[in-house]
């Protein structure tokens, strides 16, 4: 990867960066990928490429994945603006709760979802059948499209929110001033301000849907997506050529969505974020649309409740819905030898990644917004890749490549790092993917805020005498803490419960949360899994608890940030 | 040795960005020598390239030609960091997770100077703007001339050979401008320290430089004190950026000696100073200031005066001076007339008589464009 600049020379410091970021990032992302194309030109891979249109097999897998993608999608924003708008517009008492009950699917574990709503509504569901005495087939297109929609609709109900907010009332008012009416304020205003936030949002649900592999596992069924018949060929074809195959089918829908959403429907964006918007928006006041918004935000935040509570309850007795005997009996076998191991490998792994996630974020939103000149969008698009590229692939294409050690000419130019007989167990795999996979949201909340902040503040610290990797300590990291904070919550929380690449890397010495929860619930042992999930949430909200704390302490606080520019 | 230090030189300095046909020359060779203790303004409408020549003397843009000079050594291959100057930013750009004190000690502490050095010297800095009683309050906590005076100490409590300043009063109020202008120019007596100013701003150069280098359109129009380029400016458009302007049609214009010329105005004769190209233009326009013309409800006295009359088309009352607008035989003519009496204003629709001396006017020839402050910025 070649970085021109334009004339004006970077100094030291930015120069080793610059050669680290676009090393690390060649080792963590790009050498995988490389070699998943690789390996799905051998023959079984290849093969699979080819007929991929005429084989009707295949054909259907592609069709399946295409077909949850699209209704995951359309649901998921749909649903997403709804609460945004109930948040942004409806008056109504318990706002603040709703808005944190919407959020938590975002840092929940994954298989609660799936699990919770088979134990309540599934064939002998505590709900369905317990009293409706309804026995629906859960399994498969229909219980995916239900678990995933409730998994990602949080993220476009906070990238909806967040444009709602920052659309600027006056523009409401302008409007209803010349005589149009809420309805056609909403219609005419409202509506077309926010398509750029919808098309983000049906983007970035897809690219989601497509690449979970954790869900389609658990509740698919019959009803194969890419991403479980990619499992499928390591684990029961053994076939990594297959593997890479079905790889390459996944990743290049998923990059070409992914560019489409970064470069195009975000450009798109006509709202300004620039200044603070002046007065109040105006409040939905008729009754049947406050009566509407509020049944469909109250059902919602219900289901998502029952859920947590099916999950937490689940925990605490025999079996759920069939023997509710309070009994510790889960938690006495999980922390009694079972997960002792996987929690404490997980936690530290995890830990281990997260101030190197939250740094390398932004370090790379620093380069791309400060100080590279030409290709800063590409070194941007490049530091993205980790949540750009499915899981399940990364997964496949670290197998591929550091199973064994990397060797250029015969050279052993980096160790064996991922499998059985690794260095430290296989260890240094999974902290790299959990990097690469958690470093991308401190990147993008790192350039948000440097935007924000005039540069002369650094250039002040320059003419000072400070050079560049002072002043990036002494003046750049302290004003980005907050994102460099939400950096680290993130690459924490995401670390803990992130399963399809590392199911790929687990070995016998490191186990690994979220694939005994796989294996719990593969086994049908809901109690366990609903048990595990509990740990993992109470792990993750003392620890980041903890993170957050730290942080705090060592940061000066600054009441308004200084935004002021030229 | 104990000449003084700060002598700055720049040397066909050019900055040129992009490439190709979208290629746009910011700054065109502009060659300058600052004598050390010096205040030079860069003064100009936006987008003359003003702030990018003082961003590439600090070190913030690398020229695409040319060289900067200190003592005789060139900075080219410096960074920001290695050159000895302090700069004060439009924005003051002070660090809002420090305090006023940590702001100041900054330079002090990346040069590694000693804890007890350091407190003295901020302490002094301090003391010497009067911002002592805000050492711990955060920037964010002082009104915007606190915020411009701690910007001005943190820039020279390092004891940079050259300060670097960047539009420093733009967002002050008009009232705190003032004064501010006067703390900076005692300041950089005092000290002696050279000094480069960027505004666009035609009284805050007037006040504060000892020259002015007026920038139009990537090029030096002129260099010259406050003084040169206000009575004796190179070109229409230098005479219309700083104060306003009269000019009057020129009949004809023969070269008398000593640089002057023999002009006719409407038919009267006179001798005014011409500028060195006036008379080899084709069409020369005389500059006559407002307060230079002298305006009475009936004839004045006096030989010397040359005289003219006009319809009043606008008086306007400023207590301390009154300003007419004139439709007269030589086009539109402003005039102000200090220390007015009242009862003795011209009244709108009136006719009026006006005069100048034609020692106070200037001969200049006639630029190609014609450009008014109003459409250049």
């Amino acid at each position: 990867m070649a970085i021109k600049t334009s004339g004006a020379k970077y100094d030291i410091f930015t120069k080793i960066a610059l050669v680290l970021v676009v090393l690390i990032i060649g080792l963590l992302i790009v050498l995988p990928l490389l070699n998943i194309l690789v390996y799905s030109t051998q023959p079984s891979g290849s093969a699979i490429l080819t007929n991929s249109l005429s084989d009707v097999v295949t054909r259907d897998i592609i069709w399946n994945t295409i077909k949850l993608g699209l209704s995951v999608a359309t649901l998921g924003t749909l649903l997403g603006f709804i609460m945004a708008y109930t948040q942004a517009r409806v008056d109504f008492r318990g706002k603040k709760v709703l808005h944190i009950i919407n959020l938590v699917p975002i840092i929940s574990p994954p298989f609660a979802f799936a699990t919770a709503i088979i134990v309540l509504f599934g064939r002998s569901g505590m709900i369905t059948r317990g009293i409706f005495d309804w026995r629906p087939t859960l399994y498969g297109y229909p219980g995916l499209v239900l678990v995933l929609t409730l998994s990602f609709f949080p993220i476009a109900y906070m990238n909806l929110l967040g444009m709602l907010r920052s659309l600027d009332p006056a523009l409401d008012e302008a409007g209803s001033s010349l005589g149009a009416n809420k309805w056609r304020i909403f219609r005419t205003v409202t509506l077309p301000l926010l398509i750029p936030g919808f098309a983000g949002s049906f983007l970035l649900l897809f690219i989601e849907t497509i690449a979970d592999l954790a869900n389609p596992l658990i509740i698919g069924g019959n009803y194969t997506v890419l991403a479980s018949r990619a499992y499928m060929a390591i684990n029961g074809d053994y076939d990594i050529s297959l593997a890479a195959g079905y790889s390459t089918l996944l990743l290049l829908p998923a990059l070409f969505v992914f560019l489409i959403q970064r470069y195009w429907a975000q450009k798109r964006s006509v709202v300004s974020v620039t200044g603070k918007p002046s007065g109040r928006p105006t409040l939905v006041t008729s009754k049947p649309a406050k009566f509407f918004l509020l049944s469909v935000t109250s059902l919602l935040t219900l289901l998502i409740s029952l859920v947590y509570l099916t999950v937490l309850f689940g925990a605490f007795v025999q079996i759920i819905g069939v023997n509710n005997e309070f009994t510790l009996d889960h938690f006495r076998y999980l922390l009694g030898g079972f997960a002792n191991g996987a929690i404490k490998t997980t936690t530290m792994l995890a830990l281990m990644a997260t101030p190197l996630a939250g740094f390398f974020g932004m370090l790379i939103a620093w380069l791309v917004i400060r100080k590279v000149r030409r290709g800063s969008e590409a070194l941007d698009f490049l530091g993205m890749l980790g949540i750009a590229v499915p899981g399940t692939v990364i997964g496949i294409g670290y197998a591929i490549t550091y199973n064994d050690p990397v060797k250029i000419g015969g050279v052993t130019v980096f160790p064996q790092v991922g499998g059985g007989g690794a260095i430290f167990g296989g260890a240094v795999a999974i902290v790299m993917v959990y990097i690469i996979r958690s470093s991308p949201a401190g990147q993008r909340s790192g350039i948000s805020q440097l935007q924000q902040i005039d540069p002369a503040i650094e250039e002040a610290s320059a003419s000072l005498g400070a050079a560049g990797g002072k002043t990036f300590r002494l003046v750049t990291l302290p004003l980005i803490s907050g994102a460099f904070l939400s950096g680290l919550m993130y690459a924490f929380a995401h670390s803990m419960t992130t399963l399809s690449p590392i199911i790929f890397l687990v070995t016998p010495d490191t186990s690994i949360l979220t694939q005994k929860i796989l294996a719990e619930a593969d086994q049908g042992r809901y109690g366990n899994v609903f048990a595990l999930c509990c740990i993992l949430i109470v792990l993750i909200l003392i620890i980041g608890g903890l993170i957050n704390l730290l942080v705090r302490r060592t940061q000066v606080s600054i009441d308004r940030p200084m935004v002021t520019g030229r | 040795m104990a000449t003084k230090t700060g002598s700055l030189r720049l040397e066909r300095l050019t900055k040129e960005f992009g490439n190709g046909k979208e290629k746009v020359v910011a700054v065109r060779e502009l060659s300058l020598t600052i004598n050390p203790g010096e205040f030079v303004t860069l003064l100009g409408p936006s987008g003359c390239g003003k702030t990018t020549a003082l961003r590439m003397i600090a070190g913030f843009e690398t020229p695409t030609g040319g060289q900067v000079l200190l003592d005789g050594d060139d900075l080219s291959a410096m960074t920001p960091d290695k050159r000895p100057m302090g700069m004060v930013f439009q924005s003051y750009a002070l660090f809002p997770h420090m305090t006023v004190f940590d702001n100041v000690a900054y330079g002090l502490r990346v040069k590694k100077m000693s804890g007890n050095e350091i407190k003295s010297a901020v302490a002094e800095v301090l003391e010497s703007m009067s911002l002592s009683h805000l050492a711990n309050r955060a920037p964010n906590q002082l009104s915007g001339g606190q915020q411009q005076r701690v910007a001005l100490a943190r820039a020279m409590v390092v004891r940079p050979k050259v300060l670097l300043f960047d539009e420093p009063l733009s967002n002050l109020d008009a009232k705190l401008r003032a004064q501010m202008r006067v703390e900076i120019r005692s300041i950089q007596r005092r000290l002696g320290i050279t000094s480069i100013f960027v505004t666009h701003d035609q009284d805050e150069a007037m006040s504060l430089s000892d020259r002015i280098v007026v920038m139009r359109n990537a090029v030096v129009e002129q260099v010259g004190t406050p003084d040169e380029v206000y009575r004796r400016p190179s070109s229409v458009f230098v005479a219309d950026f700083i104060g306003r302007s009269n000019f009057l049609e020129v009949e004809s214009a023969v070269e008398a000696r000593n640089g002057e010329a023999k002009v006719v105005v409407s038919g009267k004769k006179m001798t005014v100073a011409a500028q060195a190209k006036a008379l080899s233009s084709k069409k020369p326009v005389l500059l006559v200031r407002p307060e230079s013309i002298s305006v009475t409800a009936s004839k004045s006295r006096g030989a010397s005066f040359e005289k003219g009359e006009g319809k009043v088309t606008n008086v306007v009352f400023y207590g301390n001076h009154v300003e007419y607008t004139l439709d007269t035989h030589e086009g539109e003519i402003v005039a102000v007339v200090s220390d007015p009496i009242y009862e003795e204003i011209v009244p709108v629709g009136k006719i009026a008589h006006y005069s100048f001396e034609p020692d106070r006017a200037w001969l200049l020839p006639s630029d190609s464009t014609h450009a008014t402050k109003q459409d250049q910025e």
